[in-house]
């Protein structure tokens, strides 16, 4: 193991966690602000490999390595690249499988081993790389590349997006397995990496890929259809604007008149309800009880509930002029006092020829009696004279009333 | 109780428009085959006929065959339909360009109220442009203030069926299949007027006119 490049390896993680705000701040910004950090730590870092300056105008960067590790740790597919360069990598895989065989072939058992493991690597790398480009291009399409605003840059983005399609599908063809599984030949770890790993990956991402291209078209006849929509939108109002007469023909004058303008006027009116159907009885109440209740809780403003100013006044007094009939009886009653004899109310009647009717004058004299208090009639006997009904019975017949003092 | 197709029924002959958004469930029986001719005999009594326009995205019923009457109605509409343009056509514009994703309204688009009324009060462009609309006489607000003239504008919409409010409790309003129709009657103008409308916006966007 080579210790000299694990300890420098370290020293260089050290450093990013150390500025690590100052690695983020230049990640999401672009470029760093000299000014506020110290020359010596500039240094350091473009030392370490994590910043660069630019040749022409001297601003510091991020260096692209740390910007990917970045990009692909925090899923941030923004300004992320699809990377198609696969024929690089394949001949590089096959120099290293070379490489394999010929140290193999030697005995170099030390060198196979080391040769191996960068193989394997490099096959992992190449994986990884292809999965990762059809993931990235998955998500642009699943939020509709919302991350540009305009209709025209989604557009820009999605033709980008399918170019990008067709050039990892030129770079898949490069994948000859008949050649791989040549030069693998009956290794067994050769065969493993070469032929299957990567078939599988090679199979998996095409299939995807198929997809993606699929989506992507549809995507971008959506976008084509929005855009043209609103361009028919844009139209319109342009043209009312510069024509402000216009007003579209009537087709509905025309012999035949498009179905698009045809729509019958609506038709249901509302049912009525009948009350001699049984089966509704219940609703039917409930509807009745409901209406009252409305109506109780409806009755807002009544004028005459609402507070008033009450006059209080002297009421104007009424007195009753007493009828003639009324003192007539009190006439009686006095003279049955006066002289303390047992008068008929009749006899008293035509002593004084009185006008009154004598049915009404005999209810008036036993009302005069009644109306007065216990007390007084107390002082009074008074007696009915006459006789029962003939024919009914139960009924009195009152012929004279006799007063007297008892 | 209702069946199905006589619910369909019921909801064409009462003049609405069945999509997917507005009456799923209707809408799904118009798609599966079969079921749109059985409701079409019944219309036929009636002097009705299934309609459907935006690929199938909407049906309404239309007349069968046209007599002096007929006309009169559809003439009527039209004239209707076509001084609702403007206005539709401005407010389309406007929440289109105020969501800032630049997608045309369509069907199943979600309207937020409430973001787009935060938008609006912050641009005095847009609230401009929400005050001539919502004085049209199609939405009829007096009101001085976005808030007034925005929940106008929506209810009036509501009201003619081009997006509908799912939840009472929310200020969320998703367009109906309505609006498809309303676009197929634009382009139908286009097409046979030949006013070649989306020509006219291209050059006046080469032309650097503000639009």
């Amino acid at each position: 193991m080579n210790v000299q490049l694990l300890q420098s390896g370290v020293t260089l993680f050290n450093a990013l966690s150390k500025h690590a705000e100052l690695v983020m701040q230049v990640y999401l910004t672009g470029k760093l602000d000299e000014h506020k950090t110290s020359p010596a730590v500039i240094e350091s870092l473009i030392k370490h490999g994590i910043f660069w300056r630019t040749e022409d105008e001297g601003v510091i960067r991020l260096k692209n390595a740390v910007r990917n590790l970045l990009e692909s740790s925090l899923h941030d597919e923004k300004t992320r690249h699809i990377d198609a360069n696969i024929g690089a990598s394949l001949a590089a895989l096959i120099t290293l499988a070379e490489h394999y065989k010929e140290a193999l072939f030697h005995g170099r058992f030390a060198e196979t081993e080391a040769y191996l493991s960068d193989l394997t690597e490099h096959v992992f790398g190449l994986t990884e790389t292809l999965a990762n480009n059809v993931r990235v291009l998955f998500s642009r399409i699943n939020n509709e590349f919302g991350y540009v605003a305009s209709l025209d840059a989604k557009i820009r983005e999605n033709q980008l997006a399918q170019t990008q399609v067709s050039e990892l599908l030129s770079q898949l063809e490069l994948f000859r397995f008949d050649k791989l599984s040549d030069l693998a030949g009956s290794n067994r770890e050769l065969r493993h990496l070469l032929v299957v790993t990567l078939q599988h990956s090679f199979s998996r991402v095409t299939q995807e890929l198929s997809l993606v291209q699929a989506r992507l078209l549809e995507l971008l006849g959506r976008f084509r259809e929005f855009k043209g929509r609103t361009r028919l939108l844009k139209g319109f109002l342009l043209h009312v604007e510069q024509k402000p007469e216009y007003v579209p023909v009537n087709y509905c004058n025309l012999s035949v008149v498009p179905m698009l303008l045809n729509q019958a006027a609506k038709l249901l009116g509302d049912a009525a309800a009948d009350v001699q159907r049984v089966e509704h009885e219940i609703e039917l109440q409930q509807l009745v009880s409901s209406i009252r209740i409305s109506r109780r809780h409806n009755n807002g403003y009544q004028p005459q509930r609402s507070a008033q100013q009450i006059h209080v006044e002297e009421q104007t007094s009424v007195t009753f002029v007493e009828d003639g009939l009324k003192q007539a009886v009190e006439g009686y009653f006095c003279e049955v006092i006066d002289t303390g004899q047992r008068l008929t109310a009749l006899d008293y009647y035509q002593q004084h020829n009185l006008e009154f009717d004598p049915e009404a004058w005999l209810y008036q004299v036993i009302g005069g009696y009644q109306s007065l208090t216990m007390e007084e009639q107390q002082y009074f006997a008074i007696e009915q004279s006459g006789e029962d009904h003939p024919i009914y019975s139960g009924n009195y017949i009152i012929r004279d009333v006799e007063l007297g003092l008892r | 109780m209702i069946s199905e197709q006589g619910r369909v029924l019921e909801q064409l002959l009462s003049g609405a428009f069945i999509c997917q958004i507005s009456d799923e469930d209707s809408w799904r029986y118009l798609k599966t085959s079969g079921n749109a001719d059985k409701v079409e005999t019944h219309l036929n009594v009636l002097n009705r006929t299934l309609a459907s326009a935006a690929d199938g995205e909407v049906f309404y019923a239309a007349y069968q065959t046209l007599a002096e009457n007929e006309r009169k109605v559809l003439s009527s509409q039209f004239q209707e339909v076509s001084s609702h343009l403007v206005p539709l056509v401005e407010w389309l514009l406007l929440v289109q360009q105020a969501s800032g994703t630049d997608v045309p309204v369509s069907q199943g688009s979600a309207i937020r109220l409430n973001s787009l009324q935060e938008t609006i009060e912050d641009t005095p462009a847009f609230s401009e442009q929400l005050a001539k609309i919502s004085h049209y006489r199609l939405f009829g607000s007096t009101s001085t203030t976005v808030d007034g003239q925005i929940k106008q504008v929506f209810k009036r919409l509501t009201d003619l069926g081009y997006v509908i409010k799912p939840n009472q409790d929310k200020q969320i309003f998703i367009a109906t299949g309505k609006i498809e129709y309303l676009f197929e009657i634009i382009k139908f103008i286009d097409e046979t007027e030949a006013l070649s409308l989306a020509e006219q916006a291209e050059n006046a966007v080469q032309q650097g006119s503000l639009i």
